[in-house]
């Protein structure tokens, strides 16, 4: 043992010095080497290598207030307006600017890993701005439910402008499918918190819809995309309710939520239409179910006795004469 | 004429006969014994290649040079360290203006020729140390093109100057004065006789021939005395990464290379024909 | 009742959780090229292929790396060996006939004193559109000492870079040269080796 231990001992020793000499290189240099100005004389000025700046801090800012208002707006929208077309408005700027202009960075969903890295690695810096767009939808998801998810989320604007013809999932087919993301949740915090060299961000890796915002992405990444657009048109919001990590936390939120989407009790009619008109399966014997409520005010739409409708059934009824 | 390496003296390390970080100037005294320059030391080594002597010098030294009295003057940053031939500092010649660093020392006649890589040219120097004129400046670009930052030149039998110019991929011929007489060399790639790269050669010679060194690749070529391509001597030995080398020609067509990444001295002999 | 309950606790957990974290949160933190690290830039290797991850693994469309050279360490040689393809055939003027640039990013102007006759006589100045620039690594291969004087290196130009928590570029550099520093050491220039 002793002698061939030596002898590998000494054979690793004189293979070290050939990776180590390729790194410190060192000949004595002189210090001005270059040309400088007063050399090359004609009155020349040594330009300064630019040094681009990333965005700049107040527009960062811009895009938490923007996020905090974009969500404020939702919740008056659904809960006090209660109209459908401007929450379709709403989708349609956040997807604009969220999505395309912002391409779809920094957002709350990812901002998950962020956080989780955060809170166990000492060394990781995260900055302000990244913080608030993780809390503030729960906030807000505390106070007035999945606001975010309603017009606010460029994924899910992405989505609801597919909708096409949704099809009702199966209640149990939808309960177990919701677990997938609770799933997707741990596994993307357990990768993220991987030591800093095997750290994995899968949400920003596998997230479907960063492709299109880039307008350039890989061909697996533009696939999942794709598939999760082709979905879209006929099952509400897949990824929504059953992958979204961030849905996984809106949910718990929710369920504890001061206000939500209401459908009513004094104005029932017990027509069902709600529950034909919801393509995300949120609304239960007549009632929203908070915590899957998407925030979508199709339930509004199609109630005989909201917005247009129930106004012109109130005329109706007061030209008509007394009512009974 | 084909070259055979005959001798490999010094090496890296912290031997006495050994270079701990440098070697960057080599000489020949009427004895034959050769001084290499190094570190902040002066070696010296017997034909074979056996440590004589050694001594420190102020400053770490740049270049080397033995005159006919068997002084040896050593080329520093902003001065000139003269040492007798007992290996005592006999004079040093102070001069930040003219001497900012001297890579290089020749003689001509009664002066002492320096080449100042901060000026990025060529001195004649009194026996006092002052500069009596500058050789090499007369130009649109005010001296030398030496991106690496060594000025080098060899000194014929006739008082003849001849410099590397790197920029201009040619060896030039300057007279004392510092008239331009004349220059060969000229950029090719393909061609073993052209200068390859940004600035090459580094590094000029003067014996039966001349003699240049270039780096990447590095290599060690012959010219004769009027330019003509005698053919390349040396060039897988030296290491990818070396640049500067310094060479130094020998009796009887022998030529010394030191190269500066692996800190040892080549000897190359002619073969015999 | 209990909901309310509940509501606050969650609340104040989160908003805990918040301060928390801003209690921590640092200035900004920036991915950047390491030149000591780099293939491209790192002495040592002198007959290595450009190596172009960069180009072909960023998410932004045209990479966020691109070359920039150093003007200050910049030789401002006639011959540079980044700008021409020094292996090309000479043309009659004893320069070399084609430009290493396959997008023909880098420019070249004379300055200072110019001299009409000669221009061997001249300084020139070498600048990158960083436009046309791709990050393709072949320009700052050949700029690398020992053949030039390293002026050219890799950087992430951060009005491109979209600052991904995991920078693709990162995953794919098989030296781990891409690094996560604090902004203003990111601005600084490449080096390519420790001073002495």
């Amino acid at each position: 043992m002793g002698v061939r231990f030596h002898l590998a001992a000494v054979a690793l020793l004189l293979l070290l010095p050939g990776e180590v000499l390729a790194q410190a290189i060192q000949y004595t240099r002189p210090v001005e080497t270059a040309p400088q100005e007063r050399t090359i004389g004609g009155g020349y000025k040594t330009p300064a290598a630019q040094k681009p700046l990333p965005r700049q801090y107040w527009l960062q800012v811009l895009d938490v207030v923007l996020l905090a208002g974009a969500m404020a707006v939702s919740a008056w929208i659904v809960l006090k307006k209660r109209n459908r077309r401007w929450l379709m408005g709403l989708a349609i700027f956040s997807l604009v600017y969220f999505g395309f202009y912002r391409e779809g960075c920094v957002c709350p969903i990812g901002s998950i890993q962020n956080v989780a890295v955060a809170l166990t690695d000492p060394k990781y810096s995260i900055p302000l701005v990244v913080i608030a767009t993780f809390f503030l939808p729960l906030f807000a998801a505390l106070f007035f439910g999945r606001a975010f998810c309603g017009g606010v989320c460029a994924l899910g604007a992405m989505q609801e402008v597919v909708v096409l013809k949704p099809v009702q999932v199966p209640r149990r087919l939808d309960r177990v499918l919701g677990l997938v993301k609770y799933a997707y949740l741990a596994l993307a915090i357990v990768l993220a918190i991987r030591p800093a060299i095997a750290r994995d961000f899968v949400i920003c890796r596998f997230d479907p819809f960063v492709g299109f915002f880039r307008k350039t992405g890989e061909p697996h990444m533009l696939l999942i995309g794709g598939v999760f657009l082709v979905a879209g048109m006929f099952i509400g919001r897949p990824y929504c309710r059953w992958f979204c990590p961030y849905g996984a936390l809106l949910n718990w939120c929710s369920r504890i939520a001061r206000r939500g989407v209401s459908i009513t009790p004094h104005r029932e009619l017990d027509c069902g239409l709600c529950n034909e008109a919801c393509p995300y399966g949120a609304i239960e014997k007549m009632r929203a179910i908070r915590k899957d409520c998407l925030y979508c005010a199709r339930c509004y739409a199609s109630c005989p006795n909201e917005g247009e409708r129930a106004k012109a059934k109130q005329e109706l009824v007061t030209i008509g004469g007394s009512a009974r | 004429m084909k070259y055979q390496q005959s001798l490999v003296i010094g090496g890296k390390g912290s031997e006495p006969h050994q270079f701990a970080q440098s070697l960057t100037g080599l000489a020949l005294d009427r004895r034959g014994l050769l001084h290499a320059a190094g570190d902040a030391e002066i070696k010296v080594y017997d034909p074979s290649g056996r440590l004589m002597s050694k001594w420190r010098t102020e400053r770490p030294a740049l270049s080397i040079a033995v005159a006919s009295t068997g002084h040896v003057y050593c080329g520093e940053e902003e001065q000139i360290e003269i040492f007798d031939p007992a290996a005592k500092t006999a004079r040093v010649w102070k001069d930040p203006k003219m001497l900012g660093r001297v890579t290089a020392i020749g003689f001509a006649g009664n002066y002492v020729l320096a080449g100042d890589a901060a000026g990025r040219a060529i001195r004649r120097l009194d026996s006092a140390g002052r500069t009596v004129n500058t050789i090499g400046t007369d130009n649109n670009v005010g001296g030398l093109l030496i991106p690496n930052g060594t000025v080098s030149f060899g000194v014929d039998g006739e008082g003849v100057i001849h410099a590397a110019n790197p920029g201009k991929h040619r060896v030039e011929r300057y007279s004392g004065e510092g008239e331009l007489l004349g220059h060969f060399g000229r950029f090719h790639f393909q061609d073993p006789a052209g200068f390859t790269g940004c600035c090459n050669p580094t590094s000029v010679a003067i014996g039966d021939g001349i003699y240049v060194t270039e780096k990447a690749p590095p290599r060690l070529k012959v010219y004769g005395k009027d330019g003509q391509f005698g053919g390349v001597i040396a060039a897988e030995c030296f290491d990818p990464n070396s640049k500067n080398i310094p060479v130094l020609a020998g009796a009887r067509g022998r030529v010394y290379a030191a190269d500066p990444v692996k800190l040892h001295i080549l000897v190359f002999e002619p073969e015999a024909v | 009742m209990n909901q309310n309950v509940t509501r606050r606790a969650a609340v104040a957990a989160l908003a805990g959780g918040a301060g928390f974290l801003a209690h921590k949160a640092h200035g900004q933190v920036v991915w950047q090229v390491n030149a000591s690290k780099c293939i491209n830039s790192r002495l040592g290797e002198t007959t290595v292929e450009a190596c172009n991850l960069c180009t072909s693994s960023c998410v932004v469309g045209l990479s966020a790396v691109r070359a920039v050279n150093e003007h200050s360490k910049c030789g401002r040689c006639n011959i540079c060996p980044a700008y021409f393809n020094i292996t090309s055939a000479v043309d009659e003027k004893g320069m070399p006939s084609e430009k290493l640039c396959p997008r023909d990013a880098i420019t070249r102007k004379p300055i200072g004193k110019q001299d009409p006759e000669d221009p061997s006589n001249n300084f020139y100045e070498y600048t990158i559109d960083e436009e046309k620039c791709d990050g393709c690594g072949r320009c700052v291969m050949k700029c690398k000492e020992p053949l030039g004087l390293g002026s050219i290196t890799l950087r992430v130009r951060y009005d491109k870079c979209v600052l991904c928590n995991r920078c693709a570029i990162s995953t794919a550099c098989p030296k781990d040269a891409l690094e996560q520093i604090p902004l203003p050491a990111a601005l600084e220039p490449g080096l390519a080796r420790r001073t002495e």
